[in-house]
Formats: C-alpha cells, sequence, structure tokens
C-alpha cells in the first residue's frame, strides 16, 4: 500500500528522532560558532542535515534542511529562504546514499560528498544567477564576478563558482559524520531507526 | 483510580544471546500501595520501569522476552508494545527532559499533558490548579518551567505526570538530585497519593525509600533477591549490603542512631514503625 | 492598524513579484516605504531590540555590499556607454545598470523577509503554522530548536573549553585545528542523542502524538483570510496581469 509524504514523516518523526532532528537543525544553524571559535575556513552548514539524513531518514534530513534555511532568513539571512531547494536535494540524496549502504565505508562516503557537492552546485546555480544574478552578499561574489569577466555566462560563472567550494565542503562534512556516527555507542545508535545504515553486516533500512 | 499490577515470570533481553537485564521476575502489588525497587546500578530497575510503562516494548524491537504483566484488567504477555499512558506514568530520571521545553509557563507545561489527551478546557482549568497547589508548586505556575531549581524541577515534572491521574505511577531514581528538604517534600506528595496511585519508586536512597514503600523489592542482575515488607527488609538487612550503594548504609545506620538518640523525633517515628528501635 | 499573519506573509509574495516583474525604480521606491513602515505601522514594529538590530544590521552590511557591487559591475562588465571616469577606472553604463538592477531585487526580496521575521515572534509564526495545518510533531521539532537553539552556544563554549583544557590543539595550525573540530562536535552530537532519546521518551510517556496536539491559540489571531489579505493578493494577480500584458505589447 502507498503511503503519503505525511505518513512517511510521521513514521520516521517518533521517540528520540523527534529531538534529534531540532537539535540537528540547531546544529546546522550553530556550526557556525565551531568554526569561528578554531578559525577554520569551512561552511559545514548542512552537517546537521547530513546526521539526520544518516542517523534518521531521508525525510528528516529534507525537514531538517528546509527548517534551518527557513530559521536562518529569520536570523538574518534572508536569501537562505530561497535555497530551501538545494538542501531538500542535499537531504534527500544524502537519505537516499545512507540507505542504500554508501555510510559504511569511507572511501563511499567521500565519492558521496563529491558528488553531495557537485549536485548542490548544480541545483543551486539556477537559483543564484537567476533570482540574485549571482549576487550572495559574501567574499565568493566576487569570484562569480571573475568568472564573469572572463567571459563565462551567468550561470556557468555561478556554477563554477559553485564547483570550487561545494564538493570540498560537502565531502568534509560527509567524512565528518561519517567518523563521528562510527564512534557512537551501538545500544545509543539503536534508538535512531537509521542505525542499520552505518552498521557493517546489516541490511539498511 | 489506583491499579493492581502484576509480573509473572518477566524476562527481558536487550537482544537475542545478550545477558538478561530482568530474570524470571515475578513480583505483585496492590492498587493504592507503593513498592521501591532497590539495588545496584545496573540491576534491571530502570528496565522494569520502561517496560511497564510501554517505552521498552515500543522502542527496542530487539528486544527477547518472555513471562506476563498485569495492569488493572489488561495482561500483556510478554510485555506491553504501546507507551501505556495515561494508565501508567512514568516520570523519568532527569526531570529537566520531562520538561518539553516548548512552553513558557508551568501551567502551559502541565497543560501540555492534558492537551495530549484532549481533554476539554474546562477540565484543564479544573485539573492544574488544584494539583499546583499540592505539590506546592502553584506560586510558579508563571515561570519559565526550563529555570527552575532542581527541587521545583522535579515538582513540576511529577506534576505533568500526574496531571494525567495515572493509575500506576512510576518514578525512576526521583531523589538523585534533591537535597534533604526536597525529599522531605517529595515524601510527603508520595505519602498523599497513597490509596489514589500505585506507585513504584526506583531509589538508591534506602531511608528514603524505607519512608514511603509498603514493599520493598530488591533487584540484583535483574532477578528479584528479595520482595517483602519494610519490616522484614531491615531485619535481613545484613544480606543486601553487597548489592546496595554504602552511601544508603550509613543513611540507614544515622537513621537507627538519630532514632535510638533523639526521642520523638520524626526519625524514632519512622524508626519505631518500622520496628528497628 | 494591526495585521494578522496571513496578511504579512501575502504582502511578501507581494512583494517577491514586484522584486521580479517590476522596474528597479518602483522597487526602490517599495525599499524606502518598507523601511519607513516599521516606524509607522504597529504590526511591523520589531518585536524585539535584537530583531531590530540585527535588521538595522543588515540594512547596514548588505545596503554597503550591493551598492558597492554595483559598483564593481560597473567596472567589470564593459558594455554600452562609459558613465563615469576616476582616475584610469572606467565605469560602463550596462554594469552598472545590471548592477542596480541586481542590488534592488536583493535588497527588497531581503528586507520582505527580513521585516517579516522582525516583527513576528517566532513562536506566534510556528503556532500560525500550526494553525494552518502543519502537523504536530513538526510543530514540536520548531519548537523544540528553539530550544536547542537556547542552548547550543553555552553547550559549544563549554566543550570547547573542556577540549582546550584538556590539550586538544585548538589553537595550533589548521591541520590540528580541523583534527579539533572532531573532537568538539563529537561530544555534542553524543550528548545530544542521549538527550534526545530521553525528551523523545518523555514527550511519548506525556502522551504526545496519541493523539493531535492542539496548542493555546494567540489571542490576536484571526482564523478566517481577511480583507486586507484578499487585497493583497487581488493586487498581486494584477501585477502579474500587468507584467504578461507589458511582455506582449513591448
Amino acid at each position: 500500500m502507498k503511503r503519503s509524504i505525511r505518513q512517511r514523516i510521521a513514521d520516521e518523526l517518533t521517540g528520540a528522532a523527534l529531538p534529534f532532528v531540532a537539535f540537528c537543525i540547531a546544529l546546522n544553524l550553530t556550526v557556525g560558532q565551531i568554526t569561528a571559535l578554531l578559525k577554520i575556513p569551512l561552511y559545514l552548514d548542512s552537517i546537521g542535515t547530513v546526521l539526520a539524513a544518516v542517523l534518521v531518514g531521508p525525510w528528516s534530513a529534507v525537514i531538517c534542511g528546509s527548517f534551518a534555511n527557513i530559521l536562518a532568513s529569520a536570523f538574518g539571512n534572508p536569501s537562505m529562504m530561497f535555497f530551501i531547494p538545494v538542501v531538500i536535494v542535499i537531504g534527500a540524496f544524502t537519505g537516499y546514499l545512507a540507505r542504500r549502504g554508501w555510510f559504511k565505508r569511507w572511501y563511499l562516503v567521500a565519492i558521496g560528498g563529491v558528488l553531495q557537492g557537485v549536485l548542490a552546485a548544480i541545483v543551486s546555480a539556477p537559483i543564484s544567477a537567476y533570482l540574485f544574478s549571482g549576487v550572495m552578499l559574501s567574499g565568493t561574489d566576487f569570484l562569480v564576478l571573475y568568472f564573469r569577466a572572463m567571459g563565462n555566462s551567468l550561470l556557468d560563472s555561478v556554477f563554477y563558482q559553485g564547483l570550487t567550494s561545494d564538493p570540498a565542503d560537502k565531502l568534509i562534512t560527509y567524512l565528518l559524520v561519517f567518523f563521528l556516527v562510527r564512534g557512537l555507542p551501538k545500544r545509543l545508535l539503536g534508538q535512531l531507526r537509521g542505525a542499520s545504515n552505518i552498521q557493517q553486516g546489516q541490511a539498511a533500512a | 483510580m489506583a491499579a493492581r499490577l502484576e509480573i509473572q515470570g518477566l524476562s527481558v533481553r536487550y537482544s537475542a544471546g545478550a545477558t538478561p537485564a530482568l530474570n524470571e521476575v515475578s513480583v505483585g502489588m496492590a492498587a493504592g500501595s507503593c513498592c521501591a525497587v532497590l539495588g545496584p546500578t545496573g540491576a534491571g530497575k530502570t528496565t522494569l520501569l520502561h517496560v511497564l510503562s510501554g517505552v521498552l516494548g515500543r522502542h527496542h524491537s530487539q528486544v527477547v522476552a518472555s513471562g506476563s504483566i498485569t495492569i488493572a484488567d489488561a495482561k500483556f504477555s510478554p510485555l506491553p508494545k504501546i507507551i501505556q499512558f495515561p494508565l501508567v506514568g512514568l516520570a523519568l530520571q532527569d526531570p529537566s527532559v520531562q520538561i518539553s521545553g516548548i512552553r513558557d509557563t508551568v501551567y502551559d507545561e502541565v497543560q501540555f499533558t492534558l492537551d495530549n489527551l484532549e481533554l476539554p478546557s474546562h477540565e484543564i482549568r479544573q485539573r492544574i490548579p488544584p494539583l499546583l497547589k499540592r505539590l506546592g508548586i502553584d506560586h510558579l505556575s508563571h515561570r519559565n518551567p526550563t529555570t527552575l531549581s532542581g527541587g521545583e524541577t522535579q515538582r513540576v515534572a511529577l506534576a505533568t505526570i500526574l496531571a494525567a491521574q495515572p493509575s500506576v505511577l512510576l518514578l525512576d531514581e526521583p531523589t538523585t538530585a534533591l537535597d534533604l528538604t526536597a525529599r522531605v517534600k517529595l515524601h510527603r506528595i508520595l505519602k498523599s497519593l497513597r490509596e489514589k496511585t500505585t506507585v513504584v519508586v526506583t531509589d538508591t536512597h534506602v531511608d528514603f525509600a524505607l519512608g514511603v514503600a509498603h514493599q520493598i523489592v530488591v533487584l540484583d542482575q535483574g532477578r528479584v533477591i528479595f520482595d517483602g515488607t519494610p519490616r522484614e527488609f531491615l531485619a535481613a538487612l545484613e544480606n543486601f549490603e553487597s548489592v546496595l550503594p554504602a552511601a544508603s548504609w550509613r543513611r540507614v545506620r544515622t537513621l537507627i542512631k538519630t532514632a535510638k538518640e533523639q526521642p520523638g523525633s520524626p526519625h524514632q517515628r519512622l524508626a519505631g514503625r518500622l520496628g528497628i528501635v | 492598524m494591526r495585521l494578522d499573519l496571513s496578511s504579512k506573509l501575502a504582502l511578501v509574495l507581494l512583494l517577491w513579484l514586484c522584486a521580479f516583474l517590476l522596474d528597479w525604480s518602483i522597487n526602490l521606491i517599495l525599499i524606502t516605504l518598507l523601511i519607513l513602515v516599521r516606524y509607522l505601522l504597529p504590526g511591523y514594529r520589531p518585536q524585539s531590540a535584537r530583531a531590530s538590530k540585527s535588521f538595522n544590521k543588515f540594512l547596514f552590511y548588505g545596503g554597503t555590499i550591493v551598492f558597492l557591487f554595483a559598483g564593481i559591475n560597473a567596472l567589470f562588465l564593459r558594455g554600452g556607454d562609459v558613465v563615469l571616469t576616476i582616475a584610469t577606472l572606467d565605469f560602463h553604463e550596462e554594469g552598472l545598470m545590471f548592477g542596480i538592477r541586481t542590488a534592488v531585487r536583493l535588497l527588497l526580496l531581503s528586507i520582505s523577509i527580513l521585516l517579516f521575521f522582525a516583527s513576528t515572534p517566532l513562536r506566534d509564526f510556528i503556532r500560525f503554522l500550526q494553525q494552518k495545518g502543519l502537523p504536530p510533531q513538526l510543530v514540536l521539532v520548531l519548537l523544540l530548536t528553539l530550544h536547542f537553539l537556547d542552548q547550543l552556544p553555552a553547550r559549544i563554549h563549554q566543550v570547547f573549553v573542556a577540549q582546550e583544557a584538556r590539550g586538544a590543539p585548538v589553537r595550533a595550525g589548521i591541520f590540528s585545528r580541523s583534527q579539533a573540530l572532531f573532537s568538539v562536535v563529537s561530544p555534542l552530537v553524543l550528548s545530544s542523542i542521549i538527550e534526545s532519546i530521553d525528551r523523545g521518551t518523555a514527550l511519548e510517556v506525556r502522551g504526545f502524538l496519541h493523539k493531535p496536539v492542539p496548542m493555546p491559540a494567540a489571542a490576536h489571531e484571526q482564523r478566517s483570510r481577511n480583507l486586507l489579505t484578499a487585497a493583497v493578493i487581488l493586487l498581486s494577480v494584477a501585477i502579474i496581469i500587468y507584467s504578461v500584458l507589458r511582455w506582449l505589447l513591448v
């Protein structure tokens, strides 16, 4: 019997998953504080989404990313609202990879991270180009301008800019999540439905 | 209305091949009584409460269990697979997590439970104020529930469960983070529940347990090694020295010593009731 | 004049339409009106000093960057006439106009969203979403997120200090600091899972999701779509028709 999206979300968001997804959203929004404290030039702003995708499921990851972007807009970064399609793709794709068992081996995680980065660049390019003409009010705007001055179209320039940062950022995010969840006690993980996504020798959920 | 509890031959393993968390546990508790479950860390006390509340059956799909549980007229074989709320109310060890964090006042926090039960608003209004008063937290009604002291949080957490008027109340280590004053208040609250609610309380403070319980059960490595009245427990006290925390023994000895030295003190009244002086 | 959240949201959507469909000069007027509106309409007053500060900060930094961007575009995108020369730098018309159009659009989009959130307490917004049918699980996720957001900064600081005290290389070279990242994030995730398990259990043993959870309704909320919302929607439709006609006729 086919289940509705609402039912699928309700199936995922039970028990510990519900507060955990809330934590993942908060982590997406506050991870910048950690990278700033450590002075590391990384965004990692989808780390919560990837954690939710791996430990709970794709629908939770989609919700995590979407809510994080809505709240980021509310907290002073309004353009994040328009990039909800990108975080939906990140959540769904990571959840799919996790279910296919890609989070059981580090090299699959690394490949997945790079693929995810390219995918994120592809999805965000048209939004960035057509809605904002490549202006995101950050340092990367100058990179877009550089690519344009080199004679590339706006869409191409935004895409190339995305390729310079997204795959590396997502690769690091994926690997960080992989090593994080591997270090967690099995009995705790057992209470989150995505535990089988990461444990060797177990069928994925 | 208080409910009878009957556990028969209950064995629980978290997964096939794992050491039993509960091993052939058989205990009966009369409706409206208070039973204290004692034992060292890892004895199976929390597991027992999670079994009775339905938490274990719902969240641990790999659990292997046998035996049966009867709560009021409902029989579960081997254990309940859904949360037994509001028939059974469970107060967790850390009261701060029992506070949802999504309501702004103590009153609203307690109301959250009743909203979940979809009670009509007039009944909610009738239930909450007297409950808060009975628990001595009516003055906190408009305070933010996440900014209270340990003892206050404990009583608010208890209110969130008692608001649903459960037939069975399960309290997991309620005195762990409480000072003496807060323990005395909790003691009074539990006494006030007698006959109305069946209470099962796990605790490492033996003196507290002796003061509130009609029945003492001692668990060790998942097995029941004692089931009897507080008097019988004290008579066989030396048998449990190795399984209960040293701090608890110090407290029981202080209780006996104070009872002997201070005639008319609350300690002596308790000790007299328990037949230890 | 009081505005309910439906009207405010409809107005945000109307402003998005304007940003994409109307000329930059009209949008610039709209931006000016929006900056003034928070002083004129009680429904748009910032709900806290923090929200007001965040809005002003965005106006200052965001405004500076977008107009700087317009200038740089005029330098790099060499189409049309030279409109200004400073020393040896030529500013071109095509790049300048592209920059201005983009800057104005971006500002209007951003300000419309910021103004909405600056003047709407998040808990009211979440209640509004619930009234519009957002499932109780998602409402709770949002409310718990606010709870975690209150706690996380202090917890991050605690973990950071603890790891530093244990000798984690939080101030060494970039490679060592990257390794320290793991030792900061890991305890946060571990403690959050433990807390989530407890919180999830606590919610269930209080009957959450046995049945739908009604929330106390905000006193000033209007359930039905009011006249203002209808007017904003009509205006949006008019703008779309105007844009289509303009596109067909030009």
